[in-house]
């Protein structure tokens, strides 16, 4: 089980649905959502400043296009890995499934893509399954369709 | 793992049981039912009455969500139409402007135009006017002509008709005053007695024709007039 989850994503409909199914599949006790880049930046911002690490969620699902938010998931993405000291399991979650933005995730140091649809709970069941290989940096990147 | 005393699992328990309200949420999964089994049947039913909960809870919102999707690609759809609606109202509006312009150069036209038909229409009465002044013009110049035709003929005829007279006199006086003289000398006037009789009967007829002749012709230079 996932210690802690922070989902960031404009939709506050998805908020729910994500959590009921993190919930119902025992993928994790603790999730937080925010609904824009910037609070999350904010947030990564201060545990890098107050180095307090402990407090970071273990792992990071973020929206591509988060309305709202003066910069796309796949920057937040990169903002993260390269300025706030990476130590998370990060991937991007989104109804998008364009390879040219999956390769720039992929670049940005994502290391899922989960299409996000109605039928969520197939593929974060898959994810789970998967996730100790990201959580030791060895599973590649992976699309869950 | 959060391990409970005997008295609040008890008392959780009973609350349960008379009012229906367990424990809920992660929460659940973090206490330790620690061997007590009625504790562990109370923490497996409210973890079972969670889920269902959370499925119905789950069904719900994605049913929303649906909605709400849906509703948002209607609302792309109107969005576009709308855009649509409003660049055809432009195409119309710019299509209405240049029709007007068109409109209003037609207009400019066909009043040049009907100018135009107006200074023809002044120029053909002013060219049927000239026409009619030329014709009697015309007919003003062939009547002087006649005029001066029928003087000219008057004038010869005139003059035909005193060099005429002039040599009947003159022939008729010179032919008297020989037969005269003869007659006083006393001379033979057979021949120049019938000569002059002859000659005075000749120039009598001659002038009765002359005479005859200028007034045929008069006649018939007034009949040809009248005619026309």
């Amino acid at each position: 089980m996932i210690d802690s989850i922070l989902l960031v994503d404009d939709e506050n409909l998805f908020h729910l649905v994500f959590e009921d199914a993190c919930s119902l599949l025992d993928i994790s006790l603790s999730l937080k959502s925010v609904n824009s880049a910037d609070n999350a930046e904010n947030m990564f911002k201060k545990w890098f400043n107050d180095n307090t690490p402990n407090e970071k969620p273990e792992c990071v699902f973020v929206d591509l296009n988060i309305i709202g938010s003066s910069f796309d998931g796949i920057e937040l993405i990169r903002r993260i890995n390269f300025q706030y000291g990476n130590h998370v399991v990060i991937g991007i979650i989104s109804s998008s499934n364009e390879p040219e933005e999956q390769t720039k995730a992929l670049q940005a140091g994502a290391q899922f893509w989960i299409i996000k649809s109605d039928d969520i709970e197939p593929r974060l069941e898959e994810f789970r399954k998967d996730y100790e290989g990201y959580k030791n940096r060895t599973a590649p990147f992976k699309v869950y369709k | 793992m959060i391990k409970l005393d005997k008295t609040t699992k008890k008392a959780l328990i009973d609350l349960f049981q008379k009012k229906g309200i367990g424990l809920e949420g992660n929460i659940i999964k973090m206490v330790d039912h620690d061997g007590d089994e009625d504790f562990q049947k109370y923490l497996t039913e409210c973890k079972q009455k969670d889920i269902e909960l959370r499925k119905k809870r789950l069904d719900v919102t994605k049913q929303v969500q649906e909605k709400n999707n849906e509703l948002l690609k209607l609302n792309e759809e109107n969005q576009k139409i709308m855009e649509n609606l409003q660049n055809s109202l432009k195409e119309t509006e710019e299509q209405r402007i240049k029709i007007e312009a068109q409109n209003g150069e037609l207009i400019l036209w066909k009043d040049e135009n009907e100018k135009i038909q107006v200074d023809l229409q002044d120029a053909m009465a002013k060219a049927e006017q000239a026409r009619i002044e030329a014709e009697s013009a015309k007919e003003n110049a062939e009547n002087d002509l006649d005029l001066l035709q029928k003087r000219t003929q008057s004038e010869l005829i005139s003059t035909i008709v005193k060099v005429a007279l002039w040599v009947i006199i003159g022939v008729g006086i010179t032919t008297t005053a020989m037969y005269g003289i003869a007659l006083i000398s006393k001379q033979d006037t057979q021949i120049i007695g019938s000569t002059w009789s002859n000659m005075f009967g000749i120039l009598l007829t001659n002038a009765f024709s002359i005479v005859g002749t200028i007034m045929g012709i008069k006649y018939a230079t007034e009949n040809k007039e009248s005619q026309n």
